[in-house]
C-alpha cells in the first residue's frame, strides 16, 4: 500500500469478500487426505524430508525386483518354473520380509503427520473451518494408512507383474498368480491398517517427535519378543491368548491364515496354535480400536 | 569506523525495493566510537559474506568496532541475526574473516571468555532455577568467585527475587534478563545482543538501556541489533544500517545524514516575518525551496553547512528576528527510510 | 565446581527429565516383569534366553538410543546447546562429558535389571550368578559403545533416532544375519561375543572372538568420541535461526 503526498493515491489491496460457490466438506477432507499422503513421502516439503520414506520404499521393493530379475534370467536358461516355486521371495513370504521396513516407516513418518499440528498449535486453524474434528482425524489416519499401504502392496504388485511377464504368455502368468492377488491385497490392507492405526494412535497422543518415535518402535518390537519368551517358557491358555496383543505376531498369523501357510516367522504364533479366524478378528478389532482412539484424541485436544 | 566502498547495487531478486542510491563514501566519516590506529579493535569484520545456496544472507560487510554502544539496525530478514551469529563464532562466514579481539571467531573457543552473547531464541533450560542457571554459566566460564559473580549478575538484571524459581515460570521479559545475566556473569569486554528489548515492558527497557550505557562507559564494546528505530536512536552512539544483507551506512546517524548530499535537507523556521525571510533566502544558491505553512517557514537546501552559515546573516540583513530554527528531517527515521527507499 | 563437573551435572540434569525417566524405567523394568511372570507361572527357567533376546538385542540398544540421541541431540533441537558451546571450553572436554554421562547412565539403567532378572529366573546358584554377571559385563561394554555411537549421531544429524533405529533393526537385526561378514560392523555381535565368552552360553551363529569383540567396542568408543569432537568443533547454528 503506497501513499504519496504529492498525488494522494491510496490503493486498497485488502481483504475482499467471496460470495461464489464453495466446495463442500467432503472435498476439504479429501484434500487433507491427499496432503497427508504427500507429506508422508515428503512431497512438498523439500529434499531432506524425502530421504527416509523413499529409502524405505525402495528397500522394500528391492527383494521383489531382485526376484523378478533372477527369475527372468533363470527363464532364459529354462529353469524359471523351478526357481519361482522355490524362491524365498514369494507373495506369502513378502510380509515378513518387509515388516521391519514398514515399522520404521511408521515410526519415522507418523510423528511428523500427527505431531506437527499439535506442537505448533495450528489445530484451531483447521477446526474453525468446515472441516470437523472427526474429518481431520480420519483424513490424517487415512493418509498414513495409504502411505503405508504403498510400501506393503507395491512390491507384491511388482512380483505379479514379474510373474505375468516371465510366463510364456501373459494370460497364463496372470492365471498362475491370480489366486494370490486377493490374498495379498487382503493381507496388505489389514496389516497396513493395523500398523498405521497403531502408529497414528501413539503419534496423536504424543506430540513430541522423539518420544513418539521411540514409543512406536517400542510398541512394535517389544511385544513380539516378550510374547515369544512367554510362549517358550510359560504355559497356559492366557499365555497363548497374549499373542493377539502383539501386532507383529497378529500380522504373521494373519498372513499364515490367509495364505494357508505356517507362520514359521513367529515362534509365538506357532506355539499358540490359535484358530485362523482369531487373527483376522484381532486385526479388524485392532484397526477399529485404534481409529476410534485417534478420533477420541482429536475430539478432546485443544489448541 | 570504516565505510564500505561504493558499488552499484543491482536489484536482488526476492528483495523488492533494494536501495538504488548509495551515499558517496568519505573516508573521514565522523564516528562516535573511533578505533585508534595501532589498537586491535574489539570486533573486526572484513569483507564477510554468508550465503545458503542461492540465497545471500550477508553480502560483503566490513566494519570495525571499539568501545561504546553500536546499534545494528535493519528490517527483519536483513541479515542481522546471521551477522551476530558469525560474530559469536556460531556460524562460519562463506567468505571473509571475523575477528574478535584479534582472534578469528569461528573455531576458537577461547574468544568466549571475552564475549557475552544474548541470543534471540529463548534457548534457556526451563528446569533450572535462575540462580542455578547463572551459577552454571559462572562455573563453565571458570570465573574466579562464582558465588559472588552469580549474585552480582542476578542483581544487575534485578532478578534477585525470582532467582529461586525455575526458568520455565518466567515471563518473556524475565527470560531476556536472565539471558543477559548469563552473558554478564564473566564480565566480558564485548557484548553482543540480538534484539534484546523483545518482550520487555517500557520500564524494563529503560533499565536495560541505562545498564548498557553504563557498561559502555566502562569501556566495553556493545553491539545490539534491532529493527525498532527509536531504540537504536536512543541508545546507540553509532549505527550500522543493514538492508538485504548489505551494509547501507555506518557511523553516527547525523553524520550519515550529512553525507546524503543528493537529498535536500529540510529546516523549519519561525521568525518575525516569514514571507520576507523566504524571499531573501531564496536568493541564495544553496536554497532551492521555501514553503509557508501553518505559520512556519519550511526551507529545503542542498548544502547543510552553507545554509547554517548563511541563515543568520540573511535574517539580520533583512531586519528579521529568528525565533526558532530546527532541522526537521535529521532523525534516524528519515535517514533510514531514505536508505531503504520505502 | 570444576568445569568438567559442571558439564557432567548439566548433562545429567538435562537427561533425567521426568518423561524420559519414565520411558527408560519402563523399558528397564520389562525384563524384570517378564522374569517375574515366568517365575510365578512356573515355566522353564532359561535366564540366558531372556537376557540374550530381550535385553541385549532389544532393551539395551533402545535405552542407549534414547539416552544417546538426547545427550546432545535434544539440546541442539531446542537450542540450549548454545550456552554450552559459547564457553571457553575445549570441545573434546564437552564431548567427553557427554559420552561419559550417556555410557554411564546406560550402564546404570541396564545392569540392575540384568542382575535381578538373571537371579529371578535362574535361581541363586553360583552358575546363575556367573551368568548374570557375564551378561552384565557384556552389557556395560556394549552399552557404552551404543551410547557413544548414538550420542555422536545426535550431534551430526537431526534425525538421529530414525537412523539409530534403522541401524539397530535393519543392519544389526536383518542384514548381519544374512551376510555373515558384516559381523564385524555390528555392536550387537560384539556384545554377544563378549557374553558368550564370559558365560559360555550359546548366542547363535558363530560368535566373535572376545579379543575381536573388545577391539570393536574400543574402536567404536574412541572413534565415536573423536568424531564427536570434530563435529562439535565444526558446529554451526542451523539456517533460519
Amino acid at each position: 500500500m503506497t501513499t504519496e503526498s504529492a498525488t494522494g493515491n491510496i490503493y486498497d489491496l485488502g481483504y475482499q469478500g467471496y460470495d461464489g460457490p464453495r466446495l463442500g466438506r467432503p472435498v476439504v477432507a479429501l484434500g487433507l487426505l491427499r496432503h497427508t499422503l504427500a507429506s508422508a513421502y515428503g512431497i512438498g516439503r523439500g529434499g531432506r524430508a524425502k530421504i527416509a520414506p523413499f529409502t524405505l520404499l525402495i528397500l522394500s521393493l528391492l527383494p521383489a525386483l531382485l526376484a523378478v530379475g533372477i527369475s527372468a534370467l533363470a527363464g532364459q536358461t529354462g529353469q524359471g518354473e523351478v526357481l519361482t516355486a522355490n524362491s524365498p521371495i514369494r507373495h506369502e513370504t513378502y510380509q515378513s520380509l518387509t515388516s521391519t521396513l514398514i515399522m520404521l516407516f511408521c515410526a519415522a513418518q507418523a510423528p511428523e503427520l500427527f505431531g506437527r499440528d499439535q506442537r505448533y498449535g495450528v489445530l484451531p486453524l483447521y477446526f474453525s473451518r468446515v472441516l470437523t474434528r472427526i474429518d481431520y482425524a480420519l483424513a490424517r489416519t487415512g493418509g498414513l494408512f495409504l502411505a503405508v499401504l504403498l510400501v506393503s502392496i507395491v512390491p507384491q504388485l511388482v512380483l505379479t507383474i514379474g510373474a505375468v511377464l516371465a510366463a510364456p504368455d501373459p494370460l497364463t502368468g496372470l492365471g498362475n498368480d491370480a489366486p494370490d492377488i486377493p490374498r495379498y491385497v487382503a493381507v496388505s490392507l489389514l496389516s497396513s491398517g493395523l500398523l498405521a492405526g497403531l502408529a497414528a494412535l501413539i503419534a496423536a497422543w504424543t506430540p513430541r517427535r522423539a518420544y513418539a518415535t521411540a514409543a512406536i518402535i517400542a510398541a512394535f518390537i517389544i511385544p513380539p519378543i516378550i510374547v515369544a519368551l512367554l510362549s517358550r517358557l510359560a504355559a497356559g491358555d492366557a499365555a497363548r491368548a497374549l499373542v493377539l496383543l502383539s501386532p507383529g505376531d497378529v500380522i504373521e498369523g494373519l498372513n499364515a491364515a490367509i495364505f494357508g501357510t505356517i507362520a514359521d516367522g513367529s515362534p509365538a504364533v506357532m506355539a499358540a496354535d490359535l484358530p485362523d479366524w482369531s487373527y483376522v478378528a484381532a486385526s479388524v478389532v485392532g484397526v477399529v480400536a485404534c481409529v476410534l482412539l485417534v478420533v477420541r484424541r482429536y475430539l478432546r485436544v485443544t489448541g | 569506523m570504516t565505510t564500505p566502498p561504493t558499488r552499484p547495487t543491482p536489484p536482488v531478486p526476492g528483495w523488492p525495493g533494494a536501495p538504488e542510491h548509495r551515499p558517496v563514501a568519505t573516508p573521514a566519516a565522523a564516528t562516535a566510537a573511533p578505533v585508534p590506529d595501532g589498537v586491535v579493535p574489539a570486533i573486526q569484520v572484513e569483507h564477510v559474506s554468508r550465503w545458503y545456496g542461492n540465497v545471500v544472507a550477508v553480502n560483503d560487510i566490513s566494519f570495525a568496532l571499539g568501545p561504546g554502544v553500536t546499534g545494528l539496525l535493519g528490517p527483519n530478514g536483513a541479515g542481522k541475526s546471521t551477522l551476530l551469529h558469525m560474530l559469536s563464532g556460531l556460524l562460519a562466514p562463506s567468505a571473509g574473516i571475523v575477528r574478535i579481539a584479534g582472534r578469528v571467531a569461528f573455531g576458537d573457543p577461547s574468544i568466549y571468555a571475552d564475549i557475552g552473547l544474548v541470543p534471540e531464541r529463548e534457548a534457556v533450560p526451563g528446569y533450572l532455577t535462575g540462580r542455578e542457571f547463572i551459577r552454571l554459566n559462572a562455573d563453565l566460564q571458570h570465573v574466579a568467585d562464582p558465588t559472588a559473580a552469580t549474585d552480582r549478575a542476578i542483581a544487575t538484571v534485578e532478578l534477585s527475587d525470582a532467582a529461586g524459581r525455575p526458568i520455565r515460570t518466567y515471563s518473556k521479559g524475565m527470560r531476556q534478563r536472565i539471558k543477559l545475566a548469563a552473558a554478564l556473569v564473566h564480565d566480558p569486554p564485548i557484548l553482543l545482543l540480538d534484539e534484546p528489548f523483545n518482550g520487555m515492558d517500557p520500564r524494563q527497557r529503560l533499565h536495560m538501556m541505562g545498564l548498557l550505557r553504563t557498561m559502555a562507559g566502562e569501556g566495553r564494546s556493545i553491539l545490539f541489533s534491532s529493527h525498532i528505530l527509536e531504540e537504536v536512536e536512543r541508545l546507540a552512539d553509532a549505527v550500522l544500517v543493514v538492508y538485504a544483507g548489505r551494509l547501507a551506512a555506518s557511523g553516527d546517524f547525523r553524520s550519515i545524514r550529512r553525507l546524503m548530499t543528493d537529498r535536500p535537507h529540510r529546516f523549519t523556521i519561525r521568525s518575525s516575518d516569514d514571507r520576507t525571510l523566504a524571499a531573501a533566502l531564496l536568493g541564495h544558491p544553496a536554497v532551492f525551496g521555501a514553503e509557508l505553512t501553518d505559520g512556519l517557514l519550511a526551507v529545503r537546501t542542498s548544502d547543510y553547512g552553507a545554509f547554517t552559515r548563511v541563515v543568520a546573516p540573511t535574517a539580520k540583513a533583512a531586519g528579521i528576528r529568528i525565533l526558532e530554527l530546527r532541522p526537521t528531517d535529521d532523525s534516524l527515521e528519515s535517514v533510514f527510510s531514505y536508505l531503504v527507499r520505502r | 565446581m570444576t568445569v568438567f563437573g559442571a558439564l557432567i551435572t548439566v548433562t545429567l540434569r538435562a537427561l533425567l527429565g521426568r518423561r524420559r525417566i519414565v520411558l527408560m524405567v519402563v523399558l528397564a523394568a520389562l525384563p524384570i516383569l517378564v522374569g517375574l511372570v515366568i517365575r510365578l507361572g512356573g515355566g522353564r527357567s532359561d535366564a540366558g534366553d531372556i537376557l540374550d533376546a530381550l535385553v541385549i538385542r532389544t532393551v539395551l540398544p533402545l535405552i542407549a538410543l534414547i539416552i544417546g540421541t538426547a545427550a546432545v541431540g535434544s539440546e541442539i533441537e531446542d537450542g540450549t546447546v548454545l550456552f554450552l558451546l559459547l564457553k571457553p571450553i575445549a570441545r573434546w572436554q564437552i564431548a567427553l562429558a557427554k559420552v561419559l554421562v550417556a555410557a554411564g547412565l546406560t550402564a546404570v539403567l541396564v545392569v540392575p535389571p540384568i542382575l535381578i532378572t538373571g537371579l529371578l529366573v535362574g535361581g541363586s546358584g553360583s552358575e546363575s550368578i556367573a551368568l548374570a554377571f557375564g551378561y552384565a559385563v557384556a552389557a556395560i561394554l556394549g552399552g557404552s559403545a551404543y551410547a557413544v555411537a548414538f550420542t555422536v549421531l545426535g550431534i551430526v544429524t537431526s534425525r538421529a533416532l530414525i537412523v539409530g533405529l534403522a541401524y539397530t533393526l535393519l543392519w544389526e537385526g536383518v542384514l548381519a544375519g544374512l551376510l555373515v561378514g558384516t559381523r564385524f560392523l555390528s555392536i550387537r555381535q560384539a556384545t554377544l561375543g563378549i557374553a558368550a565368552q564370559l558365560t559360555g552360553t550359546d548366542v547363535g551363529v558363530d560368535p566373535l572372538a572376545p579379543v575381536v569383540a573388545i577391539a570393536i567396542v574400543a574402536v567404536v568408543i574412541v572413534g565415536g568420541w573423536s568424531l564427536g569432537v570434530i563435529a562439535l568443533r565444526r558446529f554451526q547454528v542451523r539456517a533460519g535461526d
